[in-house]
C-alpha cells in the first residue's frame, strides 16, 4: 500500500536553469527475526502489509541523479514521522533535530529541556529530523541509499 | 520488493507537512492509522540551487490483539468460613491498539498449587464479577458484568470476583480461581449493547487494509488472558475446658483448716475457652453451662476475665488430652447471668492462641 503523492510545481523555478534532474524514492520495510531450526536468526524485511506497533522498521531513501550534471550540495532531510520512534542511522554521517528541525547536530551534542528547566543528553527517541549532507558530487547517472531504522509507537 | 521511483516536485522552499499525525496511545499507534514518511532534498547543480524534491511512503497500522488480566496485590485473599460475597480484585487491560470487548469468565481450579502457593482444596460458590466503578475498591457502585465494554486502547480497568465461602472449612483451605479476559471485536467506543463477536486473526497473506494479528503478551496467540487469585481460610479452632476448686469461704465448720466435699461447702467451677493460635480471632464468644442439680448457684458469683494454667501434655497441638491445672480470676469482672440453673456469660473476642476463662460458684446441697 503506497501512496503516491505527486507535487506538480506551481511555479517555474527561476534558478532551475537545468531542471529537475534528481530522482528520490521513499520506501520503508518491516524488519522480521525468526529463529532457524539450526539456532541461527534471519533478518527479512517485507514490504508494510502487516504493520502493528512494536514492529521495527527501516526507512529506505534511495536518489539517483538522472541530470546530465554532477548534483553538489546534496542534503537529504527525512522528519520522523510521529508515530514513529527513531532508533538509529544505517548510514553515518547523518546530523539529527530533537526540536522539530530548527537545530541539527551530532545526537550527542543535544539537549532536550524539560518544562522545569533541567537539561538532559537527548536519546534516540527524542530524534525529530535527521539529515544528511552528501560532501561529494553525485555524478550523473549515479545512485545511492540512506537507510534509518525506527519503531511503531 | 516492488521499486516505485517517484518524481516529486515542489517549489523551492516549500517544505512538505507531516501528510499524517497518529497520536499515541499507551498500546501503541491506533490499528487504521496511517504512517506517512516524507523524506525531502536540496541540492545544486553547477553552483546553482535546483527545486527541493520530495518522497513519501505511507502504510497503514495493523491491528495487535493483546490483552491482559492481573490479579492484584499479589496476596491470598483471607476469609472466614461462612463468609459471603468473599472479594478478590484484578485488573485487566486492553493493550490492543484499538478498541475492543473483553468477555470475562472465573474458573475454579481443582486440587493443584493455587495462586500463592497453597493447593487447592475446596470451590467457592455463587461467583460473581464486577466491575469497578472508578473508586478502586468494591463497593455497591460497582456493576455486575459479563464483559468489559470498549476497552480503548491502553485502558485498564478494575474487576472483582466476589464468592461465598461455606461453612465448616478448617484454617489453610485454599480455594483458587482464575478470571479469563477474552478480547471480543469493539464497536469503535460505542458502548451498550451485547458482548462483540470473536475475534479472528487474519490469514491467507496481508492484505493493504487493516489486518489483525494475536500479539498475546503470555506467548499464546488466541486473544485470550488469565490471572489467578486464592481465599485463604483463616477459621477459629475454640476448644473449652471445665475445671472445679474447693473454696474455704462459707465452708460450714468454722475453723476448719482442711476442706471436703461435703454440703454447704463452696465450689468455685472455671471454664476455659482457649483459640488455637494460627487460625482467626473468634468473635462473639459466648458460654452456657448447666450447674449441677445437687448444688445452688451463689447469686452474683459469674467472673468473666482472668488467667488459666492448662498442661497441654506435651501435645501442644492436641486439645483433646489438656488438662486445667488452675485458674485465677483475679483480673476479671463480674458479668453473665443465672436464670434456670444455667449459668450465661459472654467473653467476647478470644484472639487466636489466648485463652479465656468464666468463673462462677456454687454451694453443695
Amino acid at each position: 500500500m503506497k501512496y503516491f503523492i505527486a507535487f506538480l510545481a506551481i511555479l517555474a523555478p527561476a534558478s532551475a536553469v537545468l531542471g529537475n534532474q534528481v530522482a528520490l524514492d521513499s520506501e520503508v520495510f518491516v524488519e522480521r527475526s525468526a529463529e532457524q531450526a539450526d539456532g541461527t536468526i534471519t533478518v527479512t524485511l517485507e514490504e508494510p502489509e502487516r504493520v502493528v506497533p512494536g514492529d521495527n522498521l527501516v526507512f529506505v531513501l534511495t536518489y539517483e541523479n538522472t541530470g546530465a550534471e554532477p548534483a553538489e550540495n546534496f542534503v537529504v532531510t527525512n522528519p520522523i514521522p510521529d508515530a514513529v520512534v527513531f532508533a538509529e542511522a544505517v548510514d553515518g554521517g547523518a546530523v539529527y533535530s530533537v526540536d522539530d528541525g530548527t537545530t541539527f547536530g551530532l545526537l550527542t551534542e543535544l539537549h532536550i529541556t524539560n518544562e522545569s528547566g533541567v537539561e538532559r543528553a537527548a536519546q534516540a527517541a527524542d530524534v525529530t529530523h535527521i539529515r544528511w549532507t552528501l560532501t561529494e558530487p553525485i555524478a550523473a547517472g549515479a545512485t545511492g541509499q540512506l537507510r534509518f531504522h525506527g519503531v511503531v509507537r | 520488493m516492488k521499486i516505485m521511483t517517484k518524481y516529486l516536485v515542489s517549489v523551492s522552499g516549500i517544505t512538505l507537512a507531516a501528510l499524517a499525525t497518529s497520536p499515541a496511545y499507551a498500546a501503541g499507534t491506533d490499528a487504521g492509522s496511517s504512517i506517512t514518511n516524507t523524506v525531502s532534498v536540496g541540492y545544486q547543480v553547477g553552483g546553482v540551487d535546483q527545486s527541493d524534491i520530495a518522497a513519501a511512503d505511507t502504510f497503514t497500522v495493523d491491528r495487535a490483539v493483546n490483552v491482559i488480566v492481573a490479579e492484584l496485590g499479589n496476596a491470598t485473599t483471607t476469609v472466614s468460613p461462612g463468609q459471603d460475597d468473599a472479594v478478590t480484585t484484578f485488573d485487566v487491560t486492553n493493550e490492543t491498539n484499538g478498541y475492543v470487548d473483553i468477555a470475562l469468565a472465573v474458573s475454579q481450579l481443582v486440587g493443584g498449587t493455587a495462586a500463592h502457593g497453597g493447593t487447592d482444596s475446596f470451590d467457592v460458590s455463587n461467583v460473581r464479577i464486577y466491575e469497578d466503578d472508578g473508586d478502586g475498591s468494591f463497593d455497591a457502585g460497582d456493576t455486575l458484568v459479563t464483559f468489559l465494554d470498549e476497552m480503548d486502547n491502553g485502558e485498564t480497568r478494575r474487576v472483582f470476583i466476589l464468592a461465598d465461602v461455606a461453612l465448616g472449612l478448617a484454617t489453610g483451605s485454599v480455594a483458587d480461581v482464575e478470571l479469563t479476559g477474552t478480547a471480543r471485536e469493539g464497536n469503535a467506543g460505542t458502548t451498550g449493547g451485547a458482548v462483540g463477536a470473536a475475534i479472528t486473526a487474519t490469514t491467507g497473506g496481508d492484505t493493504a487494509g487493516v489486518d489483525t494479528v494475536f500479539a498475546d503478551s503470555d506467548g499464546v496467540f488466541d486473544g485470550i488472558a488469565f490471572d489467578d487469585d486464592d481465599y485463604t481460610v483463616q477459621a477459629a479452632a475454640l476448644s473449652a475446658l471445665k475445671g472445679s476448686t474447693l473454696l474455704a469461704v462459707n465452708y460450714p465448720i468454722a475453723g476448719a483448716t482442711e476442706f471436703y466435699n461435703i454440703p454447704g461447702a463452696t465450689i468455685e467451677y472455671c471454664i476455659a475457652v482457649s483459640n488455637a493460635s494460627g487460625g482467626a480471632d473468634a468473635t462473639s464468644v459466648a458460654i452456657s453451662d448447666t450447674i449441677p442439680g445437687t448444688t445452688t448457684f451463689v447469686t452474683s458469683s459469674i467472673v468473666i476475665g482472668g488467667t488459666a494454667v492448662i498442661d497441654d501434655n506435651g501435645t501442644p497441638a492436641n486439645t483433646a488430652d489438656d488438662v486445667l491445672t488452675s485458674c485465677d480470676n483475679t483480673a476479671g469482672s463480674a458479668g453473665g447471668s443465672f436464670s434456670a440453673g444455667t449459668v450465661s456469660a459472654t467473653i467476647g473476642t478470644v484472639t487466636a492462641g489466648t485463652t479465656e476463662i468464666v468463673t462462677f460458684r456454687a454451694t453443695i446441697d
